[in-house]
């Protein structure tokens, strides 16, 4: 649900990265959090149990353009991916804006990515939300580990329905990936939220 | 998606923060924030202090839902009130509609039943100029013509290609 404030001009949006857990999702965060200037982030707040696995959810507000006077800000939040959670995981999503969902690569991973896939869909129907309507990337971490699936492969598995989203290939930890995902999820957010001239690319198309 | 969004003009956001206003003097409360649920500060007046609202407003947002959820499993719609206290800062954050939360920081020169009672109030006629302002149009002037693909264009970092 964006907010647009004529008094502030500033237009404010929510991102969610979902996933199974351990897929990366904290790391995207953390590094963003650490590669962006003061100027353009604020304070990285991260709720962990104690094993450092996301107990409520990470949160990080970001903003990085100025759309005709407005400035637009994005606030990045994590769920936490145990399957145990899915009460607070689904807290989270209100009134998000746009969504990337971090998958695991690795092979024996696969069965997690789609249940937590599905759950996603599951949460959002609660909400009176429309996946296909939705702002979304996928983003496969982890693909410097040996045991990983092939990209052909998780794209059956996980961008299999009637609109094909876009993908990333990430190593969250090292940065690979990262900024590429938020660009793109933000950019179909503004599209998403404003539309975009004719005979413009669209993304999300 | 886009029927949720919502659109604070001036004219709202002058009115939101008379009310806002009103409420500090009357209740002895330092700060008050008006916070949409899904964690987004709306509107915040009062002293002048370098405070982190939204963090503040992230967390307020996601204790609220989740005392929320804990009413659901004790068969109550929701609690309509969370009260924290401190030392010297407590923090009193209370139901304006489905959509919207009222947080308030006070201090030891009032009390949480002065903050509980003008929140009440308060919350009533935030509430009343939110729904005005839902129904006004969404986007006006720069606003409401589509994007370009450059404005749309954001450029978080460096990208990097693996």
């Amino acid at each position: 649900m964006a907010i647009i404030n004529y008094a502030q001009k500033v237009i404010n949006f929510k991102v969610v990265y979902y996933g199974p857990g351990v897929a990366g999702k904290t790391a995207n965060l953390q590094h963003i959090h650490k590669s962006l200037p003061d100027t353009s982030k604020g304070n990285m707040i991260s709720l962990a149990a104690g094993d450092d696995r996301t107990l409520f959810f990470d949160f990080l507000p970001v903003s990085a353009t100025t759309v005709r006077g407005f400035t637009a800000k994005f606030q990045l939040y994590t769920v936490p991916g145990q399957v145990y959670y899915n009460m607070t995981r689904k807290l989270v999503l209100r009134g998000l804006d746009g969504l990337i969902f971090v998958a695991d690569s690795q092979w024996d991973r696969l069965r997690e990515n789609v249940e937590s896939f599905r759950n996603l869909e599951e949460n959002l129907r609660e909400y009176n939300y429309n996946l296909d309507e939705m702002p979304y990337v996928i983003q496969y971490n982890k693909r410097d580990l040996a045991n990983v699936a092939p990209i052909e492969y998780l794209e059956f598995m996980l961008n299999r329905r009637a609109r094909r989203v876009p993908y990333f290939e990430a190593v969250a930890v090292n940065g690979d990936g990262v900024f590429d995902t938020l660009n793109t999820v933000s950019r179909m957010v503004l599209v998403g939220e404003f539309g975009q001239e004719k005979g413009e690319h669209r993304e999300t198309a | 998606m886009k029927l949720h969004d919502m659109v604070i003009h001036e004219s709202d956001a002058e009115k939101i923060n008379a009310v806002l206003t009103t409420f500090l003097g009357e209740s002895g409360a330092t700060e008050a924030l008006l916070i949409d649920r899904s964690g987004q500060l709306l509107a915040m007046t009062g002293a002048n202090r370098a405070l982190d609202t939204v963090s503040i407003s992230a967390l307020a947002a996601g204790a609220f839902s989740s005392t929320g959820a804990l009413a659901q499993l004790l068969g109550e719609t929701e609690f309509t009130v969370l009260f924290h206290q401190g030392n010297k800062e407590s923090m009193h954050v209370s139901t304006v509609d489905d959509q919207a939360i009222l947080l308030a920081i006070f201090g030891e020169r009032t009390t949480v039943g002065m903050v509980r009672l003008f929140a009440k109030e308060a919350a009533t006629a935030v509430g009343l100029l939110l729904a005005e302002a839902r129904a006004k149009p969404k986007t006006m002037g720069a606003l409401s013509k589509p994007l370009t693909a450059d404005e749309s264009r954001t450029s978080f970092g460096e990208p990097r290609k693996i």
